[in-house]
């Protein structure tokens, strides 16, 4: 234990975290593309056709970065679409917010039956992981900041 | 090759992967194929079967022209005027409520309908499938 120090064992936890909620958020919407198809063109920002390409790359996406941030050979990469993932779903959530769209949030491919989005609840757990991915970037830089180019 | 590219493509190809073994496996629809409904449509077909109220999206002009029998003109020119007289009927006597458009490519329909969702909280709202094409057709 002497090895790590609390910094360390904080970026672990947060790596770990994200790994967690990333995973957790794919694997329902794998299982059930079509609710994830409404909820993503509820958005209104792209159409249903669309829509259905997302709602199918998309959660394979999270479920390989999800798991993708615990393997060395392409953990930065992942935390790096990571982090433009959650930049993404945090100007959704409040572009949705701002045009008053009374919708489920899709995030992890079920309804939540809640009368309606608490938006700002959502964008704060993005921001919150938005930080821990910023952690664990920073640490990758400090552990191996010769890899991007190597 | 540099090192994150190589990376970007190891990720983008294992989910290229996973999409495809959704498709293949059946766990996805083809993305390709015409959707059956959107969230809150109603075909023609199923709409006959019920006792509904229908409404009218599209211009009055085109209402004018033709419309389904008994329907109510509502678009956002005429919306104050035409959603008092929606709701007087509905409220008479409560049923779905089906609003249409020109066609299957309109939006007007859905975005009427998403109106009335807002001021008929109670009442079973969809658009229709098709549109008036659907119906003279």
């Amino acid at each position: 234990m002497g090895a790590i120090d609390k910094k360390s064992l904080f970026v672990l936890i947060a790596r770990l975290v994200l790994a967690g909620v990333f995973v957790m958020a794919a694997l329902p919407k794998i299982e059930d593309p079509i609710t994830f198809t409404n909820s993503v063109a509820a958005f209104r920002v792209i159409d249903l056709d669309l829509s259905a390409w997302v709602a199918l790359f998309l959660p394979w996406l999270e479920l390989v970065l999800g798991l993708g941030i615990l393997i060395p050979d392409i953990r930065r990469s992942s935390a790096t679409l990571i982090g433009l993932l959650l930049f993404s779903f945090i100007a959704l959530h409040t572009s949705a917010w701002l045009r008053g769209l009374d919708i489920s949030c899709g995030c992890f491919g079920y309804e939540t039956g809640e009368p309606g989005t608490n938006y700002s609840w959502l964008i704060a757990r993005n921001v919150v992981l938005l930080w821990f991915i910023c952690l664990v970037l920073r640490q990758d830089m400090r552990n191996n900041p010769a890899a991007p180019s190597s | 090759m540099p090192r994150f590219l190589r990376e970007i493509l190891i990720i983008t190809a294992l989910t290229i992967l996973g999409a495809a073994f959704s498709l293949c496996s059946g766990l996805a629809p083809l993305p390709w194929a015409e959707q059956e409904l959107a969230p809150g449509e109603i075909q023609l077909i199923d709409a006959r079967a019920l006792d509904v109220l229908w409404v009218d999206a599209r211009s009055k002009a085109d209402f004018d022209a033709g419309h389904i029998p008994e329907a109510i003109c509502l678009n956002d020119e005429h919306w104050e005027t035409g959603v008092v007289k929606l709701m007087g009927t509905w409220l008479m006597s409560p049923r779905t409520i089906i609003v249409y458009c020109g066609s299957e490519s309109c939006d007007a329909s859905k975005l009427i309908a998403d109106r009335l969702r807002e001021s008929l909280p109670d009442a079973e709202i969809y658009s229709l499938k098709g549109g008036w094409n659907a119906w003279v057709q």
